[in-house]
């Protein structure tokens, strides 16, 4: 037993012996460093926080760049004046075309910790601010510093550690070749020491037992020994000092950096949230109607043919219109057996005419002898009157045509006319519409009492002003129509559009009002706002958010007041990976 | 480069410490933290004081630091050098009369070229 215990000891001395080695030469990159940080393009930056201002400081390439903005709203602050204290005292840093200053700073060339104070003038409002910037030590990025003799020793260990798990896993033949000599070695020599008799039988059948386990060991070791797999994260990045431009990216705490310049371009704006009380509100869907008495339809009330009016031209989609104005004219078409009704009418008309005519004439001369009452004479000039205005009655008819006139002032919004068209009679022909007194019908499944301060929200994000007018009582698909006038411009409207409607209701509710933009749906279905933490540091908050208006929502829960919130922006921040 | 954002969030919590540590010191002035110094800014009429401590509240000889107030006068900001005096005091002389209690930060620089620099609001 104790044969076999001494060999197995002299098996570990020997691996050990014959690993140690090898290990040494596989060189290349080290096993135990951890995979480098993300953060590695970031360059070393300082930033300096005030109530009014912002501040980043980036030493790069013995230049310190500046970024100044607006501490509330993020917005940058062009043409202000940096006064840094430098060596050699203050220095005015100059505008660069990227809306940043910069400032020759050969003095920050020095590894270490540099206090800057900055002294800043923009407009009326000065601030002075200190900075404190770090410059890496170049020497000690290009080569990690010497770790202590004991981690030495401790890497070593660990190193030699994982060679031989290594070579477990892919049944190194060298290791297995290396464990049976050794485990040979030692059963020789443990039985020379002891000089039993038996030591030739225990030698012969420990070399048989080695040969078999052995090639029972080779016969795995045919595995394809080819280049290892380098994994994506053991590659190093770039070497030399910091990157010369910054990128905006996910830090693995789930915080998003966005260095100064790209929150230029994304314009991002922040807001204070402040905490207030609101009316709840409830939303309606709606569809755009125009106003009852600002719109109107022009309508044939007889059959006939559709002519244009007497400019000639039908008024066509968009034409403004005004109350009066004719649009068309309608002629009835006279039929067949109307005409000849007509025409024999007119024959006995004119018959009697050309008989009363005569008698009047008589009757004129007789009457001035006494032979004829004047009376008579009247009677027969009243029925020449009467035929003359029949027979010029009928000559009218064939030609009398309606026109149809703009029953209000407002634009055509829908125009059917065709020149030479019959149009049936109560047939619309013309809708006219006034574009700026639009209303929105909405409808509500609970009555709603006292509608105020009622907004409506188009698809495209705009959003219009409300006035309540009026809720119907009929049902209409299980709901009650109210109505609202739109306020203020009305440009861009269409009839008939949907749109969302926010009813005030009476019921308060207090929570942080922020702009519907500030509020992004992430992919997991949950409600974020992006809060502007640090200078170039953004975090996502979820939050549980209740319409308030159409622009903007009710933060019950999630993020407290008094933080810096994105509003503008927030969508492109959320994309950032 | 860890050490760099390492630095910048130490930075940060110091920068936002220094807001709230601002405090009242023995010598009647406002304190706050430049580094890793304690600075007491002591201004009365055109004299800028600047008392020089560590961390334990102890006197630092101000002997070998050179200094920078700049402090906001009436909307503009006025520079003030500051010189060794006695003991842990710094010195310096303003052009126009200071406030009470002006804001502004104090720069430091120590006999080994490090800075340090502290903000009073």
């Amino acid at each position: 037993m104790s044969t076999r215990f001494a060999a197995a000891y002299g098996a570990v001395a020997l691996l050990a012996a014959v690993l140690a080695g090898p290990v040494h030469a596989h060189e290349g990159h080290d096993h135990g460093a951890a995979p480098p940080p993300v953060s590695k393009t970031i360059a070393p930056r300082g930033e300096a926080l005030s109530d009014a201002f912002e501040l980043v400081a980036i030493p790069r390439d013995g230049t310190l760049a500046l970024f100044l903005d607006r501490f509330r709203t993020n917005e940058p602050v062009p043409g202000a004046t940096i006064e840094v204290e430098t060596p050699d005292g203050p220095k005015v840093a100059t505008a660069t075309t990227d809306g940043g200053y910069a400032l020759p700073a050969p003095w920050l060339s020095k590894p270490g910790r540099h206090e800057l104070v900055a002294t800043v003038t923009a407009g009326d409002a000065v601030d002075v601010l200190t900075v404190a910037v770090t410059v890496p030590d170049p020497k000690a990025v290009a080569a990690p510093a010497k770790p202590a003799p004991a981690q030495a020793a401790l890497a070593r260990v660990s190193e030699v550690a994982h060679g031989v798990r290594e070579r477990l896993t892919a049944k190194d033949p060298t290791l297995v070749a290396a464990v049976a000599v050794a485990f040979l070695l030692g059963m020789l020599v443990t039985a020379l020491a002891r000089g039993r008799r038996g030591a030739p039988a225990v030698a012969l059948v420990a070399i048989g037992i080695t040969i078999i386990l052995g090639t029972a060991a080779f016969a795995h070791g045919d595995e394809d020994h080819g280049a290892p797999v380098q994994g994506a994260a053991l590659i190093e990045p770039r070497q030399g000092g910091p990157a010369t431009s910054d990128l905006a990216q996910r830090l693995p705490d789930g915080s998003v950096f966005v260095p100064k310049p790209t929150q230029r371009l994304l314009v991002l704006r922040t807001t204070m949230t402040e905490q207030g009380s609101f009316h709840r509100s409830v939303e309606l869907p709606g569809r755009i109607i125009p106003d009852p008495n600002a719109s109107g339809v022009v309508q044939s009330s007889v059959g006939g043919r559709l002519s244009p009016p007497p400019s000639g031209l039908f008024p066509r989609l968009g034409t403004k219109v005004r109350k009066g104005d004719v649009l068309a004219t309608v002629t009835p078409p006279v039929q067949a057996i109307d005409v000849s009704d007509m025409r024999q009418r007119q024959g006995e008309l004119d018959q009697q005419i050309a008989i009363v005519e005569r008698r009047v004439e008589r009757f004129r001369r007789l009457a001035t002898t006494g032979a004829v009452a004047q009376t008579q004479l009247d009677d027969a000039v009243a029925e020449l009157n009467g035929l003359h205005d029949r027979r010029a009655a009928l000559d009218k008819i064939r030609q009398q045509s309606e026109t149809l006139v703009s029953p209000v002032d407002g634009v055509v919004a829908q125009a059917t006319a065709v020149a030479g068209q019959m149009a049936a009679p109560g047939a619309m022909v013309f809708q006219i519409v006034a574009p700026n007194r639009l209303w929105v019908e909405a409808l509500s499944f609970d009555a709603l009492t006292a509608a105020q301060d009622a907004t409506a929200r188009l698809a495209d994000g705009r959003t219009l002003k409300l006035a309540y007018q009026g809720t119907g009582l009929a049902d209409r698909n299980q709901a009650i129509p109210v109505q609202f006038a739109v306020q203020g411009d009305a440009s861009g409207l269409r009839v008939g559009q949907f749109v969302t409607v926010l009813a005030g209701t009476d019921t308060e509710q207090s929570g942080l009002a922020l702009p519907r933009s500030a509020v992004v749906r992430t992919g997991n279905g949950q409600d974020v706002v992006y809060e502007h933490t640090t200078a170039e540091r953004f975090e996502a908050r979820p939050v549980r958010v209740e319409p308030l208006d159409g622009g903007r929502v009710l933060v019950a829960e999630g993020i407290g007041p008094g933080k810096r919130v994105v509003t503008q922006g927030a969508e492109l921040l959320d994309q950032v990976r | 480069m860890i050490l760099p954002r390492v630095t910048l969030v130490a930075g940060l919590l110091a920068a936002t410490t220094a807001y709230a540590h601002e405090t009242s010191g023995q010598h009647g002035g406002r304190v706050t933290d430049a580094g890793k110094f304690h600075v007491e800014l002591v201004a009365k009429g055109e004299t800028v004081d600047v008392f020089l401590s560590d961390e334990g509240q102890k006197p630092v000889p101000a002997a070998g630091f050179k200094g920078t107030a700049i402090l906001v006068v009436g909307g503009k900001p006025a520079r003030v050098p500051l010189a060794p005096a006695d003991g842990n005091r710094l010195t310096g002389k303003a052009a126009t009369a200071l406030g009470a209690s002006p804001k502004g930060a104090v720069q430091l620089t120590g006999p080994d070229g490090a800075t340090a620099s502290g903000k009073f609001n």
